[in-house]
């Protein structure tokens, strides 16, 4: 049974890992013109030629997939073209994602802490007043998009009343007061929608758990509200929660463009963007597959701790 | 018992009836086209008389904007959504049906799919298709469409199609599909008389959610440079507004209004079908 699964989640994984990447190579081979061209528009045949045959477009989809393959994986992502020279997509890429994982990082911390006890709240007093109310606002954040957040708040906050800076990333070894001021904005514009859907989903599992006869008995022990809420109800009801938190992180590297776009923050989405509109395919495919390589990884991770922390979700989600 | 609809129901309803209602016949309404220059009035504030919403810093009226852009948005959401709906069932409906190789393969190919974030597959695929050989030659903007549905159907297929297949895979275990198996129905019959009503309530739930999601994208690819260009969408007027929020935030916020209010709206529509679905389910 263990076995099994084990093996069924890898062959899972490695075949969705080769499968996009495979698909972000076709996405070159799938250019109405040679990449050659665009990577070299004023060069001369012979250097197209050359270029074609370093990049490997030369063999046929396979064959060039096969040697991008061989360069991903000893850490060669490829190269940016100027028209001066080139710079390797490993540096861009070692500058942008510690910026795009402190970035999620900090918005999934945000949003448990908000989305966590307004769950508990709204869930001890459904149907109250205070459950309508939070759940209705909550619901209504939700549909805002992340980059009208970010705006609104470039101008309130940033344009109007001056209180932070609106562009730029700064280390936190410039002091921690700088990189927060920096990160403020961008992170809250992410984690509003995050909190949404957090608060909803420990909603509804604590009210299924409240319902349980462990707890009715916990409180007919004479323990206290809080108590029971939190030591007995809490733990039980937060698997989804975490779950769903973990799935969001891969999908958060790369999906948090717009955001990183508006606040120049400069993170693997930015550097997606960079990519498009510079026309650097070859670049844009590896950071593509390394977006998708932490999604699925992470996705692996979570299938594992949750495994441990229930095991009943072992075989669910394998067929899901 | 049917549960009346609540007033943030009607009130959804009524704005994407408006929406709709001004995508369809927003030309014959007579204001000025969305790309007038209106010199005397550039910079106004709304409330301006002829000018309800106010004027951009460019002199384009932003309540024709406004009606322009929601053909557009809407025009591309319903789209893709329909398309990639369809094209999605289709597959999703069909591989639960079989099950076997044919099941396995639609499914790994969908978790491949959604394995790329949204938006990054959605951008990846635009700048792709709409690329030219000349850098300095425009797209054409019908060429930009084409390619900005085609990338946004091809988003909305794995997620329209899981939802398609976990339904199927639900309703094919029934007893009344067992009997007309074995009363000797063929497939074809059992798929359209049977499964596809059934699933088809779950799908257009979570088209209503899938619709939001696409008018967000679509803005979002705008915003990011590689939308229709020349403003045309709500997304482009949020681009071009932007530029100009510190003297002119109207030109950024009422289309920001506008798209927030028929997310919000096509969010709590799909929302209400879901919970009907539910309770619908729930007594069975």
């Amino acid at each position: 049974m263990r076995g099994s699964f084990w093996v069924k989640r890898l062959a899972q994984l490695l075949i969705t890992v080769f499968g996009v990447t495979f698909g972000c190579s076709l996405l070159v081979q799938l250019l109405p013109v040679s990449p050659a061209e665009i990577l070299l528009p004023v060069g001369s045949p012979e250097e197209r030629d050359l270029l074609t045959k370093e990049i490997g477009l030369d063999r046929g989809p396979i064959g060039y997939y096969a040697k991008w393959l061989g360069e991903f994986v000893t850490g060669d992502f490829g190269d940016i073209y100027y028209s001066g020279g080139t710079e390797e997509v490993s540096g861009r890429l070692a500058t942008a994602l510690p910026r795009s994982l402190l970035l999620m990082i900090y918005t999934q911390i945000v949003a448990l802490s908000i989305a966590i006890p307004l769950g508990v709240w709204s869930a001890y007093r459904v149907g109250r007043r205070a459950d309508k109310v939070i759940s209705n606002t909550l619901f209504t954040m939700s549909s805002i998009p992340n980059f009208a957040i970010a705006l609104v708040l470039v101008l309130i906050v940033g344009v109007r009343l001056q209180w932070l800076p609106t562009l730029d990333y700064q280390p936190f070894s410039a002091g921690p007061w700088e990189h927060a001021k920096h990160m403020i904005m961008p992170v809250l514009s992410l984690s509003v929608g995050l909190v949404a859907s957090y608060t909803r989903l420990l909603r509804a599992d604590m009210i299924a758990t409240l319902r349980e006869d462990y707890i009715t008995m916990a409180a007919s022990k004479g323990l206290s509200d809080r108590r029971v809420l939190w030591r007995h109800a809490f733990r039980p009801s937060s698997v989804t929660l975490f779950t769903s938190a973990a799935l969001n992180m891969g999908g958060l590297i790369g999906g948090a463009i717009v955001v990183e776009t508006i606040f120049a923050t400069y993170g693997v989405g930015f550097e997606v963007f960079a990519a498009i509109s510079g026309r650097q395919y070859i670049a844009l495919q590896s950071m593509v597959a390394i977006i998708c390589i932490f999604y699925v990884l992470f996705n692996l991770t979570i299938d594992v701790i949750a495994g441990y922390v229930d095991p009943r979700t072992r075989d669910r989600r394998i067929n899901a | 018992m049917r549960k009346k609809y609540t007033i943030p129901t009607y009130f959804a309803f009524g704005w994407l009836g408006f929406a709709v209602f001004l995508a369809v016949f927003g030309s014959f309404i007579p204001i000025d086209g969305y790309q007038v220059i209106h010199g005397d009035f550039i910079d106004s504030p709304p409330f301006t008389s002829g000018h309800w919403f106010g004027v951009d810093s460019n002199g384009y009226d932003i309540f024709s904007g406004i009606i322009n852009g929601a053909r557009l948005s809407i025009f591309i959401a319903v789209v893709s959504v329909g398309l990639g709906g369809f094209i999605g069932s289709l597959l999703g409906v069909t591989a639960a049906y079989y099950r076997g190789r044919y099941d396995s393969v639609v499914n790994t190919a969908f978790n491949v799919v959604l394995s790329v974030p949204n938006l990054v597959l959605a951008l990846a695929l635009v700048a792709v298709l709409a690329t030219n050989v000349d850098i300095n030659e425009a797209v054409p903007t019908w060429r930009r469409l084409i390619t900005l549905v085609m990338s946004l159907t091809i988003v909305i297929i794995p997620i329209l199609g899981r939802i398609a297949r976990a339904a199927t895979l639900a309703w094919s275990g029934r007893e009344f599909i067992v009997a007309a198996r074995s009363m000797g129905m063929r497939d074809r019959h059992i798929i359209s008389r049977h499964i596809v009503p059934n699933v088809l309530p779950a799908l257009i739930a979570v088209g209503f959610l899938a619709v939001g999601v696409v008018i967000i994208a679509e803005a979002s690819l705008s915003l990011l440079g590689v939308g229709i260009p020349d403003g045309a969408s709500w997304g482009g007027m949020i681009a071009r507004g932007r530029n100009d929020l510190e003297y002119n935030p109207h030109a950024l916020y009422i289309p920001i209004i506008a798209l927030a209010f028929t997310v919000i709206s096509t969010n709590h529509v799909g929302d209400v079908l879901r919970g009907k679905l539910d309770r619908r389910e729930g007594r069975l």
